[in-house]
């Protein structure tokens, strides 16, 4: 240790710093698993909502593995991962589902599962006119996949294809887990 | 999940992302996100905090209706220690129920 570092102020503690809790994140994946993150050069084409939305079809999609208790879960122990998609009926309660999840701590949302899947307080904001509605479905998956090329091919795909075409939403909520 | 979201944004709906992790939503470049400083899991805020998790999703709506620029990330400053101090009784009382 030189003197310098001695009189170094020790780094702030990000929780009462209000900075990214897990510093280089992106790095430290893909060290573990190398190839898993990928980078674009460049933005898609911004769209723009076409109505006010108290007038919009919102609808959320969420990489946290939550699904209705009566469904079968998607596999968690895969290796590459699972690059299938469920779907959430959007009048669900916290009471009907369950989170199957193996890489982020869910035990606060086991609590309450608005922490990461906010789909009571969507249901309000609806119910207040704050929205225009809610599809009928919203989306889930397990969000450890090791193939990102796969990953935008299929699963990627596959949810925007049921966003647009099926559930006809005029808007997308995204919630990573 | 920064995948979907342009997958999605390039059909042509608006999308918006809630993050915790700034560096990986810069680098897949995303449409546009709410950056929270906060754990994994913990997205929308603390447990029985339903007027934390409504600002959380209320300012992700906003930014549908008033970001025009790719890849705008808007902060939301609320530090995680004042989360957890806001949220420790509403937690508590929300157990027992």
């Amino acid at each position: 240790m030189t003197a310098a570092d001695k009189h170094a102020l020790p780094a702030a503690d990000p929780r009462d710093a209000g900075t990214q809790l897990r510093a280089g994140l992106w790095q430290t994946i893909n060290e573990r698993y190398p190839g898993s993150m990928i980078r674009k050069e460049s933005y898609v084409r911004q769209a723009r909502l076409a109505k006010p939305l108290t007038e919009c079809r919102l609808t959320l999609v969420s990489s946290c593995g939550v699904h209705l208790k009566t469904e079968k879960p998607l596999d968690v122990c895969h290796p590459f991962g699972d690059f299938r998609f469920m779907r959430v009926p959007s009048g669900a309660k916290h009471e009907e589902l369950i989170i199957h999840q193996l890489k982020y701590p869910h035990d606060d949302a086991d609590l309450d599962i608005n922490v990461i899947f906010p789909i009571e307080r969507l249901q309000e904001l609806s119910q207040e006119g704050r929205l225009g509605g809610l599809t009928a479905n919203f989306f889930s998956f397990i969000g450890y996949n090791m193939d990102p090329e796969k990953f935008e091919r299929t699963l990627a795909a596959g949810i925007a294809e049921a966003v647009v075409e099926e559930e006809q939403a005029d808007c997308a909520l995204l919630a990573p887990a | 999940m920064g995948l979907i979201q342009r997958a999605i944004e390039a059909r042509g709906v608006p999308t918006v992302s809630v993050t915790v992790a700034r560096d990986v939503t810069e680098v897949i470049k995303v449409p546009r996100a709410v950056f929270l400083p906060w754990p994994m899991g913990h997205h929308f805020g603390a447990p029985f905090h339903r007027d934390l998790q409504r600002r959380v999703v209320l300012a992700a709506l906003s930014l549908l209706e008033t970001s025009n620029e790719p890849g705008t990330i808007f902060d939301l400053p609320i530090k995680w220690a004042d989360v957890r101090r806001e949220a420790q009784t509403l937690t508590e009382q929300g157990r027992k129920l």
